[in-house]
């Protein structure tokens, strides 16, 4: 079953110097899976996530033959029931909990404002809700964290409590913009773990964005590698390793590896005809 | 070259008491390279912190050449500097780049400014044009290049490397561990490098440690890593989560 299909995506920004387009032509569809979305960064595999939400702000616009989540075309919906999909039934973790926590507000205050703004519920019920909520996401000190200010927790911590608070209103799709990437090893295997738990006992969509070829090939069903705005290669994600479009291949090899040779690392090939327009 | 003793980190703050680092040696000859590993918190990046004197040692001493480090001194900083991981943050982003290089030398009396940012531009790859930007006008490996220039400015014999790819794509990764691997044949130089990714620490160093919380837990050549040969289940763990970081 389709959750969200997107055809001919394209994010275009006006500046001085003429259209500079992110995203160009980016179509994928999505069910009841785990989608993930690689490339370097300027690749417009954020701007692809964040245009699914209509989060792009002038002078960038968003233009698409058709993007449907669950039957509604988002293209077409006024913004007061965009406003009513955000959140509730698409929600977005973003990439960097440094910029993305409010820091004048401390991290209790921001978990249960949406509850209490948008589901009217009491101070007590929200809060309790956001205790569950922290411990879903293996915190092991939720009451301490609640009185805490977003610049009192580490990189990881913040990471989790941005997770917890998209997970709160229970999403049919959740956008994961690099939400591991601040974390450590045996700490991103514990928040994959709730993500995966997630899609496979709620039937919840993920779109993961990440720059961790290993990391996606590992935890996604399904690939898509992004390049200057445009996706290069789709693959089934046990397949990423046997990738056959050259940009995959090149990111591939550049990494190293324990026991490899100390020669100098390949470095990308930009030049070939596929990185051309 | 740099022999650590003993060292022990302590922080205090509002009467807590937190051992960063507890009763960790060390030992790095010259022109080697030298990894430290960790999860984050294990308190291999407050090693090198105590080394340039930024976190409050405790216990235990930092010897340079056999003599006692003196951070925060002319001679200490052309000795040692530090690279440090996230190029966004360690840039001043009202400072041009010219400014960013041309402090050390500006503080050290070294004269020929001008040729010497040129050259340092050009050591890390990048076009001589680039010394009148400022930092939000770089990507994020370009400007961890010119973090790295910086820190060879003064020419000293050992830099400390805290997780410098880790804020960066695998490609660019590549191109600056080329590039730190080229100025360490060329120049000569000594590295102590932290990272928590055991395939950047192998493609790098010549022996690493690694530790948890605060301790060290084994000492590993690089031979040893790659033929499985650890003796602690800690850091068996660790090569075990990196298995996809193994030469298939």
């Amino acid at each position: 079953m389709t959750l969200l299909s997107v055809e001919n995506l394209r994010v275009t920004f006006d500046t001085e110097t003429g259209p500079v387009q992110a995203v160009r032509g980016v179509s994928f569809s999505l069910g009841r899976e785990r989608l993930g979305i690689v490339g370097e960064s300027g690749s417009g595999k954020t701007m692809t996530g964040r245009s699914v939400l209509r989060l792009i702000r002038p002078p960038g616009r968003i233009e698409a033959d058709a993007m449907v989540f669950d039957g509604q075309d988002l293209m077409r919906l006024p913004e007061p029931q965009m406003r009513a999909l955000r959140g509730r039934r698409i929600a977005m973790v973003m990439q960097d909990p440094k910029f993305s926590l409010n820091p004048v507000m401390k991290v209790g205050a921001q978990l249960t404002e949406g509850l209490r703004q948008r589901d009217r519920m009491s101070a007590k019920e929200a809060r309790t809700k956001a205790l569950a909520a922290l411990e879903a996401v293996q915190i092991r000190d939720p009451e301490r964290v609640m009185e805490a200010w977003p610049h009192e927790l580490s990189g990881g911590m913040g990471q989790r409590v941005m997770i917890a608070m998209m997970l709160i209103p229970e999403p049919d799709l959740l956008i994961a913009d690099e939400p591991t990437s601040a974390l450590d090893v045996t700490v991103q295997a514990e928040v994959l773990s709730i993500l995966d738990n997630l899609v496979k006992t709620r039937g919840m969509g993920l779109i993961f964005i990440s720059h961790d070829l290993r990391l996606v090939s590992r935890f996604c069903d399904r690939v898509l590698v992004m390049y200057k705005g445009r996706v290069v290669e789709e693959l089934a994600a046990r397949d990423l390793m046997q990738a056959r479009h050259p940009y995959t291949q090149g990111l591939l090899n550049c990494l190293p590896r324990i026991g490899g040779p100390r020669t100098p690392l390949p470095a990308l090939d930009r030049s070939a005809a596929w990185a051309k327009e | 070259m740099i022999e650590i003793d003993n060292l022990s980190v302590t922080f205090q703050a509002s009467g807590r008491v937190v051992r960063a680092v507890e009763n960790v040696s060390l030992s790095v000859a010259e022109q080697e390279s030298f990894g430290l590993v960790g999860e984050s918190g294990s308190g291999k990046s407050t090693i090198l912190r105590a080394i340039c004197g930024l976190a409050p040692i405790s216990g235990g001493s930092i010897k340079i050449d056999g003599k006692p480090v003196t951070p925060q001194t002319k001679a200490f900083a052309r000795q040692v500097q530090m690279v440090f991981q996230d190029p966004y943050a360690s840039l001043h982003p009202r400072h041009t780049i010219d400014s960013v290089l041309s402090e050390p030398l500006a503080i050290h009396g070294i004269k020929n400014t001008d040729t010497r940012i040129e050259q340092a531009l050009t050591d890390v790859g990048l076009p001589p044009a680039f010394r009148f930007r400022f930092p939000h006008q770089l990507s994020g490996g370009q400007r961890q290049r010119v973090a790295i220039a910086r820190a060879l400015m003064l020419e000293p014999r050992i830099l400390l490397l805290d997780e410098p790819t880790s804020a960066l794509d695998a490609s660019v990764q590549a191109e600056t561990l080329n590039l730190l691997t080229r100025l360490r044949e060329t120049r000569g130089l000594t590295f102590l490098m932290v990272s928590h990714d055991l395939a950047v620490i192998d493609h790098m160093c010549d022996r690493i440690l690694v530790m948890q919380h605060g301790k060290a837990v084994e000492t590993l050549t690089r031979e040893a890593l790659a033929a499985a040969e650890m003796t602690t289940d800690y850091a068996r763990a660790l090569f075990t989560a990196s298995a996809d970081r193994m030469l298939a």
